[in-house]
């Protein structure tokens, strides 16, 4: 029985060999194309082509046939481009010397503290408030539920221009909550480093809340009984196995809501233009100085960015293995 | 020793419904149901995470009724093991040990001396998604008793596991049992665990506890319609009241159940094992019945003969001898008559 089997797979794997060269020309010419009308990004794009055609050639699912995957690879591969593309300009046409002196800039160190303190200081909040609001909307049934999670969903489809001015009518300096804050504790949320936080948490909370809820959904609730009936309390079976069980999902929430604060510009903007944050200076360097100016600090930002991405991202998934 | 004294929880979808039930120190206790019977739900209610409306709950001398589950003292095992996926085996075993305010060596000594109860030394160091079902299940159990609970509560426990590892993993359950003298509550749907038990058996319908008795009784003189049926009794018969020569009597068809009334009966089961069939010879007495044989069935240790008997609703099984199939030339359209007398149980609603 075994030698036939072997045989067939051989016989099928000489096959899809064949007909994958077709599909690599097909993925490939979209690429050409697409090279001669911009020549001067010929080498980014030929690497990801690249990346992409090996990728689809060495896939281990097998589940499309090979015409709409060679259809489907292109249309996908396009979209990554188009991503790619800019980014990729930015950083391959900006000299680093010039990077590397906007870095020093302490115009620009300061904006960059205050925009990646005040981004981790709202993540932290909203950590702090969205996993317990993830956990019940992850484990009850309750009439409103589904109002309760599109109101947490609600900040993620408002414009955050809009956002910033609803938020400066709550807790600007005359607003609901800004004015009793002001006279009682002499705390002044717009134009000062709060108000930026604040900010930062109205269009970074749903990411949290939600990437919490779903890792929740995850755990199975008979897990915690099981923790309880060897002795751990409510509390202790949820920090002992919940939590590390959605680990994962809480990390990811938190990256997302992390990324989303650091790029907010338009509420920020409109609640506190000044401590600038580095999207204010960069708004204020294009205003006044046009773009060109705008590109080694733009440059700076995004390598920021892609590093603190890339160094999560590959924490979240360190473990993955395991479970 | 267990007692639960007319529990009662009510979910949105379903209800469990005034439970009295009672398990001695040291007891084996089985329940049994269908699908979707609450046997589950009432496991948790035992455990405390979910708590009753009604009722109280005991485990030992203590009413344990408003606890939460750290302070009862039960264990708990599901089927599908639920090991904590972040944790290996020795700090699976262990996590119990770790509200217990045991030291390093003392919970190393223990989680020792399960795993060698228990067999599963050598996987100390390996994490759950690594192993197979039955050393899985291994681990679930040991994790449990590794905190010596007064109880150990098993939800279906085997039925994940192929036949072999079920079976070796029963016997094991079994001795484990009688050398801890552990009270244990194992739920199955499966009978043939049930009977290997040798324990009560408690019959859960729709969130009620339906009939109480040993495998034997269940099969033999199920209490009720539901048992009978859940125990695949073969012959089963609407019974209804009558007058007889000797008073009245429960009667189905040409069928009268002997004694009197005591027996509130709303079926008769005829046990297909207790029927005796008596070739050419013509059915006069009470309770010897002429039938034609309409089906003839090899099961492998015995013959299922299928007899249309007239004033009979549905027909009436008997299990005989492949040699008495033989030497009496029984075949399709043969007539025999069919002596019920010691085949008669009558059954309550």
């Amino acid at each position: 029985m075994i030698a036939p089997s072997g045989q067939l797979g051989a016989r099928e794997a000489s096959k899809r060999g064949g007909v994958s060269a077709v599909s690599w020309l097909l993925v490939f010419i979209p690429f050409v194309v697409v090279f001669l009308l911009i020549g001067r990004y010929l080498i980014a794009a030929a690497v990801l082509a690249v990346t992409i055609l090996w990728a689809v050639k060495d896939r281990k699912s097998k589940r499309l046939p090979l015409a709409p995957l060679a259809v489907f690879s292109v249309a996908g591969g396009l979209l990554i481009f188009f991503i790619i593309l800019p980014i990729l300009n930015l950083l391959f046409t900006t000299e680093m010397s010039r990077v590397v002196s906007t870095a020093l800039d302490p115009a620009v160190q300061s904006a960059l503290a205050i925009t990646l303190s005040a981004a981790l200081i709202a993540t932290c909040i909203s950590l702090l408030f969205g996993i317990p609001l993830g956990y019940v909307l992850a484990r009850e049934q309750f009439a409103g539920k589904s109002v309760v999670e599109g109101i947490v969903d609600m900040p993620v489809v408002i414009p955050h221009t809009i956002a910033g001015i609803a938020l400066l009518f709550i807790f600007g300096r005359g607003g609901i909550l800004g004015a009793p804050l002001k006279t009682h504790f002499n705390v002044l949320l717009s134009d000062s480093y709060w108000g930026i936080v604040l900010a930062m948490l109205f269009v970074g909370l749903p990411f949290v809340v939600n990437q919490c809820r779903d890792g929740f959904l995850k755990v199975d609730p008979r897990m915690e009984y099981v923790a309880r009936s060897l002795g751990a309390s409510w509390l202790g079976a949820f920090f002992q196995v919940t939590i590390p069980l959605t680990r994962r999902s809480l990390l990811s929430g938190a990256i997302m809501t992390w990324a989303r604060a650091i790029s907010e510009f338009g509420s920020v903007a409109i609640i506190a233009y000044y401590p600038k944050t580095i999207n204010t200076l960069l708004f204020e360097w294009y205003n006044f100085f046009g773009y060109t100016y705008t590109k080694p600090l733009s440059t700076l930002l995004l390598l920021v960015a892609l590093a603190i991405f890339v160094s999560l991202r590959a924490v979240a998934t360190l473990k993955r293995a395991e479970y | 020793m267990i007692k639960l004294e007319g529990v009662s929880r009510v979910w949105p979808e379903f209800a469990i419904q005034d439970i009295t039930l009672q398990v001695s120190e040291g007891q084996y206790l089985v329940i049994v149901g269908p699908t979707g019977a609450g046997k589950t739900l009432l496991l948790e209610l035992l455990l405390g995470v979910h708590h009753p409306d009604a009722g109280r709950i005991f485990v030992g001398e203590r009413e344990v009724t408003g606890l939460p589950p750290e302070k009862r003292g039960i264990g708990m095992v599901y089927q599908d093991y639920l090991l904590f996926p972040h944790l290996d085996v020795a700090r699976n075993l262990a996590f119990g040990l770790r509200y217990q305010k045991c030291d390093r060596e003392h919970t190393q000594r223990r989680v020792n001396e399960i795993a060698e109860l228990l067999g599963i030394p050598h996987l100390l160091h390996r994490y759950p998604y690594t192993l197979s079902g039955g050393e899985k299940q291994r681990v679930a159990i040991g994790r449990a008793l590794v905190t010596e609970p007064r109880v150990l509560l098993l939800d279906e426990p085997l039925s994940a596991l192929d036949r072999g590892t079920a079976a070796r993993l029963r016997a094991e359950l079994k001795s484990l049992h009688s050398a801890k003298k552990l009270t244990i509550v194992h739920v199955t749907h499966d009978l043939s665990e049930a009977r290997y038990m040798d324990a009560p058996i408690a019959l859960i319908k729709e969130g009620r506890l339906d009939a109480l008795g040993t495998a034997d009784e269940m099969l033999r003189r199920p209490p009720t319609l539901f048992a009978a049926t859940f125990f695949g009794a073969v012959n089963l018969y609407k019974a209804d009241f009558a007058e007889t020569a000797s008073g009245p009597r429960v009667v189905a068809g040409p069928i009268v159940a002997e004694g009197g009334l005591a027996e509130q009966g709303s079926h008769l089961m005829i046990h297909p094992d207790e029927v005796v069939l008596i070739p050419n010879e013509p059915a006069e007495t009470t309770n010897h019945l002429c039938g034609e044989v309409t089906a003839l069935t090899d099961e492998g240790n015995f013959v299922a003969v299928q007899l249309r008997v007239s004033g009979l609703p549905a027909p009436l099984t008997a299990y005989v001898s492949r040699h008495f199939v033989r030497t009496n030339k029984l075949e399709l359209g043969s007539v025999v008559t069919a002596d019920v007398n010691r085949a008669i149980h009558v059954l309550k609603e």
